[in-house]
């Protein structure tokens, strides 16, 4: 069964025709090619899928994809072209928050969600937004150092 | 995901048409972050009906009442945890809600879905069942008022149909001094299931007696359940030690009680006892 939704992504508005009981992960990395977006358990424990719907993370291996329509959505692919995205991007390579890479795009929409709605968040806040993201080479520390430095840059650019 | 078809429809209306018309099993699917798992695990929608019914409108908001608080039942567990209302009359459903899933979970999931989905484990089951949960539901073209206990019957299970479609949870409002206390006992902080949650509600009057009292704990009884002969042992009481542990203890007894003696009973029994007397003394005793 095909269904047309309407969505916006990475802000280009959309029009496509998709199974609407198909995973929303799948959708964006078969359908769309964009493979930026990793799937890691598929239950949403892991937060690898993480993607930004209506400026709030959430797991796209959980999203069914008739709920896209209508919405609009952010995947790592779109972070670039973000102030807040850039800036976190430069900070996890700068600050070494990426070791293997299959976390971080994750770690990044997650990071990219609190800093839209809190632009000053503290470490426990920060901990918190990623405490739905597993990271299995770093540690952590490096990626919440990380988002410091970029909460600090985006603060003093703003 | 296979099912036999699936629909969106744009309103209750046609949602609830939809519930009429349509012959063999349904599946409502609300953030459907239980379902898509299960969907994973084997075919079992492959003859349903799936209707979406995220995002309604009619299925939105937090209502403020005089006496109670309506919770629409599209509202996710994140909006529960900011709502002002929520926070102000309500405080432990806010507390349980912050500690479901991840955050990215909690933003898509829905305390109705929770409801529906009846894992033991929800941590926003204990906070409902504290607050006298009611779950409305829309019964063949009627609204109908359920207690939380008769709508989850047993872990995994409702007495609900697959043609009811519940459009709230109301629970009550509570005074604004009202003492509240949700306590989780976990492994890793996000996403952690359950083990053992202990949530309790209580009011102290002018004179410094228990005039409103209700304890339990989750995560631990096969539904959703508060105990009337414990909270006697507080009502009109002034808290002091001897009394507070004798509640902890009643607490405790409950699980042999009710879930029979298990294995694990030698190590839930006493944990859920000291865990009671300590949350119950750290915030019923001082002044
Ligand atoms: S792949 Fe979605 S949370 Fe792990
Ligand atoms: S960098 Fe490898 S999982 Fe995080």
């Amino acid at each position: 069964m095909k269904k047309e939704i309407t969505f916006r992504l990475n802000r280009k508005d959309y029009t496509i025709e998709v199974d609407p009981g198909a995973r929303m992960i799948d959708v964006l990395r078969d359908q769309l090619n964009l493979r930026g977006t990793k799937e890691g358990c598929g239950v949403g424990e892991c937060g690898a899928c993480t993607v930004v719907i209506d400026g709030k993370a959430v797991t796209s291996c959980l999203v069914s994809a008739a709920q896209m329509d209508g919405r609009d959505i952010m995947t790592v692919e779109g972070l670039s072209e973000t102030e807040i995205g850039s800036i976190l991007q430069k900070c996890f390579i700068q600050y070494g928050a990426v070791q293997c890479g299959y976390c971080t795009p994750g770690m990044l929409m997650s990071a990219y969600a609190l800093l839209l709605h809190n632009d000053n968040p503290t470490r426990e806040e920060i901990r918190d937004a990623i405490a739905g993201n597993l990271c299995r080479c770093t540690g952590y520390v490096q990626i919440l150092d990380s988002i410091e430095k970029a909460r600090d840059e985006y603060l003093a650019k703003a | 995901m296979r099912y036999k078809d699936y629909y969106s429809p744009n309103s209750l209306k046609e949602a609830e048409q939809l519930l009429k018309e349509l012959d063999g099993p349904v599946t409502l699917l609300a953030g459907g972050t239980d379902i898509m798992v299960y969907a994973r695990e084997d075919d079992r929608y492959q003859d349903h009906h799936i209707i979406n019914i995220y995002g309604l409108p009619e299925l939105q908001g937090i209502e403020l009442k005089d006496d109670c608080i309506r919770i629409g039942a599209g509202v996710t567990h994140s909006e529960i945890e900011q709502s002002p209302i929520i926070q102000k009359y309500a405080t432990v459903l806010a507390d349980g809600c912050r500690t479901v899933g991840s955050l990215q979970i909690r933003n898509h999931a829905t305390l109705a879905g929770n409801i529906c989905n009846a894992s033991p484990a929800a941590d926003s089951l204990a906070p409902l069942a504290v607050l006298d949960a009611k779950v409305e539901v829309l019964r063949d073209g009627e609204m109908v008022l359920m207690p939380l206990y008769d709508v989850i019957v047993k872990p995994y299970r409702t007495s609900l149909s697959d043609r009811d479609l519940v459009t709230a949870v109301i629970v009550r409002r509570l005074p604004e001094d009202e003492i509240t206390c949700f306590y989780k006992l976990g492994r890793r902080k996000a996403l952690a299931i359950s083990r053992m949650t202990i949530t309790y509600v209580a009011h102290k009057a002018d004179d410094g007696t228990v005039d409103d009292f209700n304890i339990t704990a989750g995560a631990i009884f096969p539904r959703p359940m508060t105990f009337p002969d414990i909270n006697e042992k507080l009502l009109g009481k002034k808290p002091d030690e001897t009394i507070l542990e004798d509640v902890a203890r009643a607490l405790g007894n409950k699980i042999p009680e009710i879930t029979g003696i298990r294995k694990s009973t030698a190590y839930k029994q006493p944990v859920c006892s000291n865990l009671a007397a300590r949350i119950l003394k750290e915030k019923l005793l001082e002044v």
